[in-house]
């Protein structure tokens, strides 16, 4: 059951975004512009058909993790973390809100870009639409969740996106987005297991490209659900530090 | 304002200590404050006065002693107690005034409609913003942005108050105002703690607690504070640098 403290700071999130029109606005515009770039720059259809569902999987872990991570990490700047921390609501209470509340606008951005990528781009797929976004859903939570705990170890705004080279970047080349994990060396293959991104890439591609089920992507779904899980706890825990420091 | 049956101290430190990394921000401090009564932390900066706060309610632990508030260890449990108005404005700026408030008198648990709107209504008008509900915390000035941030603070009607510099920013005019809310409230029966390095707070406040390197040189009355100095006509800031040099000279 979601406790009520972590809906009312759900709808406070909600409420604060749609007030601010222009993130509004560039949440939709710069992933559309960003794929469509990315889509224009492949002048083989069958290219941008296999690489397409590692996009989507790239995409939704980027953005989202940027989205929460750096709002996450304004709730401290400005002091609103030093307050909510001293009422009565929970650390998890908080989590929990921040994801209900950003998830919401992470999945709006996904439904855009996959309708987008599969309809202006003309990706060809075989699996079922929802079973895709089904995927993308938990890939985004995973993604919220670590933006969340990323954003405790940052003061501010300059050293949160000095973690999407550390975060991001190495999960877009090691993960099989570009190139097939099988090919790297032995110890690099070992490392891409830890990393979610290999998660999402796999069970996306098994869907839009063989047409398997969310039963089949059964393992990759429960790793990337495992993930958000155990992230959101920790972030839970090391949030109290944080907001004191 | 509801009067609680209350402890009968506010606040109870005992010898505590609390340190960033190698940094002594609080040293073996002591302190009692009984309720309703408006008490200041007066200091100047680094004195300590802030981490006291955040000690007292419960974002720090001590290192050694204890800390209580109505009889009570500071956790969650006892956060419904008290109003905490941190010394940034702590507000969402994009939301309005009384989004502001309502979130917050939604976070102490105010959970019955017709109520919550009443206390976020009162709250909002003690601080004379009623005509400017509607606007984003972005558009107002840095005073009305201090009086929003009072009103997050008080909207569920807290029998203890910790305002960390509440009145640094303001014209003396809106001073002036912010005291008399402050004085209407302990004769209610709230407790109020405020931290301030201005004499002009000082002034107002019941009873005083000097600080200086994370200890309390000397507290008491504005007046009892002011007759220590053994000279008649001593202000505050006489008083305050009597206790100084008188501490300089025990130390050397």
């Amino acid at each position: 059951m979601i406790p009520s403290q972590a809906l009312t700071i759900a709808a406070r999130v909600i409420q604060q975004l749609i007030r601010d029109r222009r993130t509004m606005i560039l949440i939709v515009v710069v992933p559309l512009v960003v794929m469509t770039l990315i889509g224009l720059s492949f002048p083989e259809s069958t290219v941008l058909d296999y690489i397409a569902p590692a996009l989507l999987a790239t995409m939704a872990l980027f953005f989202s993790f940027l989205l929460t991570g750096i709002s996450f990490l304004r709730e401290r700047s400005q002091g609103t973390m030093e307050r909510l921390m001293a009422s009565p609501v929970s650390r998890l209470d908080i989590v929990v809100g921040y994801l209900l509340g950003f998830f919401i606008f992470a999945l709006l951005q996904t439904l855009i870009v996959v309708l987008f990528t599969i309809y202006v781009l003309d990706v060809h797929y075989y699996g079922d639409l929802w079973q895709i976004f089904i995927f993308q859903i938990v890939i985004i939570t995973a993604a919220v969740n670590l933006g969340i705990f990323i954003s405790t170890f940052a003061r501010n705004e300059f050293q949160m996106v000095q973690f999407i080279p550390l975060i991001i970047f190495p999960q877009v080349f090691l993960c099989g987005v570009i190139w097939p994990v099988e090919q790297m060396p032995n110890y690099l293959q070992w490392l891409s297991k830890i990393l979610p991104l290999t998660y999402g890439v796999d069970g996306l591609r098994d869907i839009m490209l063989a047409g398997q089920s969310l039963l089949d992507v059964g393992f990759e779904l429960a790793v990337l659900v495992g993930f958000a899980v155990v992230i959101s706890i920790v972030a839970a825990i090391t949030l109290r530090r944080s907001a004191a420091s | 304002m509801v009067k609680r049956r209350l402890a009968r101290l506010a606040v109870e430190v005992n010898k505590a200590s609390f340190s960033y990394n190698n940094l002594k921000a609080i040293d073996e401090l002591s302190l009692k404050v009984p309720n309703s009564i408006s008490f200041g932390l007066l200091g100047p900066n680094g004195a300590g006065k802030t981490t006291l706060i955040r000690l007292l309610v419960g974002l720090l632990k001590p290192k050694s002693g204890s800390v209580r508030i109505l009889g009570q260890t500071p956790s969650r449990k006892t956060a419904h107690l008290i109003g905490y108005m941190p010394q940034l404005h702590s507000l969402y700026a994009e939301l309005s005034v009384i989004q502001n408030v309502d979130f917050f008198a939604r976070i102490y648990q105010l959970s019955d409609k017709h109520q919550r709107a009443q206390h976020v209504e009162e709250a909002i008008k003690l601080v004379d913003l009623w005509q400017r509900r509607k606007d984003s915390v972005l558009r107002l000035s840095g005073g009305m942005k201090q009086r929003v941030s009072l009103a997050c603070a008080i909207v569920h009607n807290p029998p203890l108050l910790f305002l960390d510099e509440p009145t640094v920013g303001l014209d003396p005019e809106l001073r002036v105002t912010f005291w008399e809310h402050f004085t209407n409230l302990t004769r209610q029966g709230v407790t109020i703690i405020i931290s301030s390095h201005t004499m002009d707070d000082a002034a107002h406040c019941d009873r005083l607690a000097f600080m200086r390197d994370g200890k309390v040189i000397a507290q008491g009355t504005p007046l009892e504070l002011q007759q220590a100095t053994g000279k008649p006509s001593a202000t505050l800031e006489d008083a305050f640098l009597y206790f100084i040099h008188r501490e300089d000279r025990s130390d050397s």
